[in-house]
Parts: C-alpha cells; sequence; structure tokens
C-alpha cells in the first residue's frame, strides 16, 4: 500500500461514520419535533439529505485528492488514462443512447426508472444521470485494468 | 525510449524495491520502468539521474 494511503482510507472511514452519525441525530430531531406538529418533516428531510450529500461530495473531492498525492506517478497515470479514455468512452456510449433517447419516437418506449417504479420526471433525469455515470465508470475500470496489466504486470 | 536503469542499478547492488524506495515509487513502477513498458515523467526522470549521480542523457535514450 502507497505511504499515506492508509491515513486517507482512514480519515474519509472517520468522516464517513461522523457524517452518518450527524444524519442519524439531525433525523432523531427532526422526528422529535414533527411528531409535536412543529416542523414540516419533508421539507426537513430534503433539507438535511441535500446537507448531508453535499457533505460527502466535499469529503469525496478532498479523500480523492489526498488519494491522488499518496499513489505514485505510474498509478496515478493509469487513473487520469481512465479517467479521460475510459470515462469518454463511456459517455460516447451513452451519447447515442442519449441522442436516441431525444427522438419522437423514443416516446413510445416505456422505459422502467430505476428508482423503485417511479415514473416522474426527476425519477427518469436521476436514472438516465445514473446510467451515464454507471457508463463511464465501466469505461473508467476497462482502462484501468489495461493500462496496468500492459505496463505493470511483472 | 530505452534506458540503463536496470545496469546501473545492478552496478550498485540494489533490488529493485531499493530502487524504489530511494525514488519515492512503487516497486512495480521500477519494474515498469527497467523494462521499458513506462516512460517517466521529467520530475521523475531528473529524480533517476540525481540518484545515479548521472547525466539524464547517459541513462534514457530515444
Amino acid at each position: 500500500m502507497a505511504k499515506g494511503l492508509k491515513s486517507v482510507f482512514l480519515w474519509s472511514a472517520v468522516g464517513l461514520a461522523a457524517l452518518i452519525a450527524l444524519v442519524f441525530v439531525a433525523a432523531a430531531v427532526v422526528g422529535y419535533f414533527s411528531a409535536q406538529g412543529s416542523l414540516d418533516e419533508d421539507r426537513a428531510i430534503v433539507w438535511i439529505m441535500g446537507a448531508f450529500v453535499v457533505l460527502i461530495m466535499v469529503g469525496s473531492m478532498a479523500a480523492g485528492a489526498a488519494w491522488m498525492r499518496s499513489i505514485d506517478e505510474a498509478a496515478r497515470e493509469a487513473h487520469k488514462a481512465a479517467w479521460y479514455w475510459g470515462g469518454s468512452g463511456g459517455m460516447a456510449v451513452g451519447g447515442v443512447l442519449l441522442c436516441m433517447a431525444t427522438l419522437p419516437q423514443a416516446g413510445a418506449i416505456r422505459i422502467p426508472s430505476w428508482l423503485d417504479g417511479r415514473t416522474d420526471p426527476a425519477a427518469y433525469a436521476a436514472t438516465g444521470a445514473f446510467g451515464m455515470m454507471l457508463l463511464m465508470l465501466i469505461g473508467y475500470t476497462v482502462v484501468w485494468a489495461w493500462w496496468w496489466i500492459t505496463r505493470m504486470r511483472e | 525510449m530505452n534506458n540503463r536503469l536496470k545496469v546501473l542499478r545492478a552496478e550498485r547492488n540494489w533490488s529493485q524495491a531499493d530502487l524504489a524506495n530511494a525514488l519515492g515509487v512503487s516497486r512495480q513502477t521500477v519494474n515498469a520502468l527497467e523494462t521499458g513498458r513506462y516512460d517517466p515523467s521529467l520530475p521523475l526522470a531528473f529524480k533517476i539521474a540525481h540518484v545515479f549521480g548521472h547525466p539524464i542523457e547517459s541513462i534514457f535514450s530515444e
């Protein structure tokens, strides 16, 4: 394991655990006040989850930066190649699906959303975003593995 | 790009792990450098030159 990588994992785990604990406390507070009728529960949940995911994303970026600094340059190059070629490749595949979905004929296709069978516009937007991210992640993984195997094999 | 890393390392009786420690990279990276499967960045090439006490152009060639 690269030098400094352990502390990145440790601090990430501590940060995540602290955030989850914070959400539990916030949920308990919201539950208490909404039971008394002094708080709009739905609105409070949206704000708490909004704050939670913003903190998760900021923390992920910080952890990602620390992790990139902790690995050596060849490992970093592997991830750069994977990010560019794999991510772009995945986006290209997703781009085809995206363009096809804009055709009026696509309106007749009944696509299930990935969010508990919901069929509202937000669920479809989230499904599309998840789909694009999944394709990019697949591309990333394939290119990273190819880069690593072709250069770092013994 | 070709390099004389393996020869220079052997002259000093260093293992790949020793060189990796001196350069601050992983042993796999040293192996990839020696086998020519990975070309180092300019900062790493300078570091290699410094560790071996040779000019860059005497270690790396086209």
